[in-house]
């Protein structure tokens, strides 16, 4: 489980986009699996749910989750695609009459629906309340034991503390720590006890503000 | 590609507009005005079966007009940029646009011909009413094309007014709901060279028992290339952006 942080504007979506296939890096190359990004999301092997994706008006929580399941090769089964996604009692709603916590779950269940080896949510639980959100961690711990590689972009950082083994610190494009939560503290110059919020400020203002912290992280990087 | 055609006819039979605009608008108008010429010959016809032609034809492309240019809302609420994250080719997802879009043609033709039969007691042999039925199903391309160009290319806000004047000026102009035989002369030429009067011709001469003109043909066949390369630029470019 992978952790992206970063400010507003550190490039964290625009990352994601580079890594799914969805925009051309202007330099270099990515490759997912062993295969060409694009490639490999045509081969069923990633699902995502992106900040600026949506689902269209007309459609219920189960023709969604059934187109899906029909274009990935290796689906879950219908029944438990809504429970992990907290969606049972939803299935016949209208995508366009579901609550922004909801619609979140419903697009949970679309990435989540082709089984795919990646996971990539980007800042998966905005507009969720807090049960939603506990349940919405739990379901994605389990997927992530089962074998699967997730990857999500949070400004929630407690939650990257909570569930990331690797936590990845973006600012203006560059990456500027990489490593377990603890890491992470310890590069940023800041106590173990201290809040990853507080690694976080001192990782991403350095350059600007010029602290001490940010000096030793980045003689560190 | 067979599931996402599903689901998008599934979400079509859900859409009330569709029903307005290609069903209740061309029967309504039938219904009322094609009284008016009753005793009239258009476009080598009686009268209530070449309006009848007209008027289903003015559905279908309401329709179709419809359905592409909605892509213009999907797009913006990232719909699209959804399935591009899963194992579905882009180039389906506009194949399939294409075809359902089409599909509205089908809905218009059969209910005002109901209507025409039973209100005029307009009578065509099965296979002629067949035959309709495919040639105005075939001759929606252009326009499915034309939807797709304003769906891919506009914003939301920009791609209603758009096709709502698209679609009024060639219908008008194209004599689809006021025959154009009743068009001042200038006017008239220029309903000949307009597609919407050409795919009704197909129409009214497979009524009338001839084959398609070829120079109605060529019209829409130039109409129909016009449209497709819009088509093509605005989806490349709408790829492009993001």
């Amino acid at each position: 489980m992978v952790a992206l942080l970063g400010p507003n504007g550190a490039g964290k979506t625009t990352t994601i986009s580079i890594m799914l296939g969805l925009a051309a890096p202007d330099a270099g190359t990515v490759t997912l699996f062993d295969r060409p990004a694009a490639d490999a999301v045509r081969a069923g092997r990633a699902g995502a749910m992106l900040q600026d994706a949506g689902f269209v008006p007309g459609a219920t929580v189960r023709d969604v989750v059934d187109l899906a399941r029909a274009l990935y090769p290796h689906p879950l089964d219908t029944e438990s695609i809504l429970a992990t996604a907290g969606l049972e009692g939803l299935a016949s709603r209208r995508v366009d009459r579901l609550s922004a916590g909801e619609t979140q779950r419903a697009r949970f269940a679309f990435a989540l629906a082709g089984d795919p080896d990646l996971l990539v949510l980007d800042e998966p639980t905005t507009g969720m309340d807090v049960a939603a959100r506990q349940r919405f961690w739990t379901a994605i711990r389990a997927y992530a034991a089962d074998d699967h590689t997730v990857l999500f972009s949070t400004h929630q950082l407690h939650e990257a503390d909570d569930v990331a083994d690797r936590v990845v610190v973006l600012t203006a494009g560059r990456i500027v720590a990489d490593g377990p939560p603890a890491e992470i503290r310890a590069l940023a110059g800041v106590g173990t006890s201290a809040s990853l919020d507080a690694a976080f400020l001192a990782l991403t203002t350095g350059p600007v503000a010029g602290g001490p912290a940010t000096r030793t992280a980045e003689t560190e990087h | 590609m067979r599931a996402y055609l599903r689901f998008e006819l599934r979400r079509l039979a859900r859409d009330p507009r569709l029903m307005f605009f290609s069903v209740i608008g061309p029967v309504a108008t039938y219904l009322i005005f094609s009284g008016w010429s009753a005793g009239d010959r258009l476009e080598g016809l009686a009268a209530p079966v070449a309006v009848m032609i007209g008027l289903a034809g003015y559905g279908a492309v309401a329709g179709v007009l419809m359905v592409g240019s909605a892509v213009s809302q999907e797009r913006a609420a990232g719909w699209l940029h959804q399935l591009r994250v899963t194992p579905l080719p882009p180039g389906q997802v506009v194949a399939v646009k294409a075809l359902i879009g089409s599909i509205t043609a089908i809905p218009p033709v059969i209910t005002v011909g109901i209507a025409a039969s039973v209100q005029h007691h307009v009578e065509l042999s099965a296979g002629r009413w067949c035959a309709l039925l495919l040639l105005m199903w075939a001759g929606t391309v252009p326009f499915a094309l034309l939807g797709l160009a304003i769906g891919y290319g506009l914003s939301p806000q920009i791609a209603v007014p758009v096709n709502f004047l698209a679609f009024l000026a060639l219908s008008v102009l194209g004599g689809l709901l006021a025959p154009a035989t009743y068009f001042p002369g200038a006017l008239r030429h220029l309903a000949h060279a307009l597609p919407t009067y050409r795919y009704a011709e197909l129409g009214w001469r497979s009524a009338a028992g001839h084959p398609p003109a070829p120079a109605g043909l060529a019209v829409l066949a130039a109409w129909t290339l016009l449209f497709a390369a819009a088509a093509t630029w605005a989806y490349r470019r709408s790829t492009v952006r993001r």
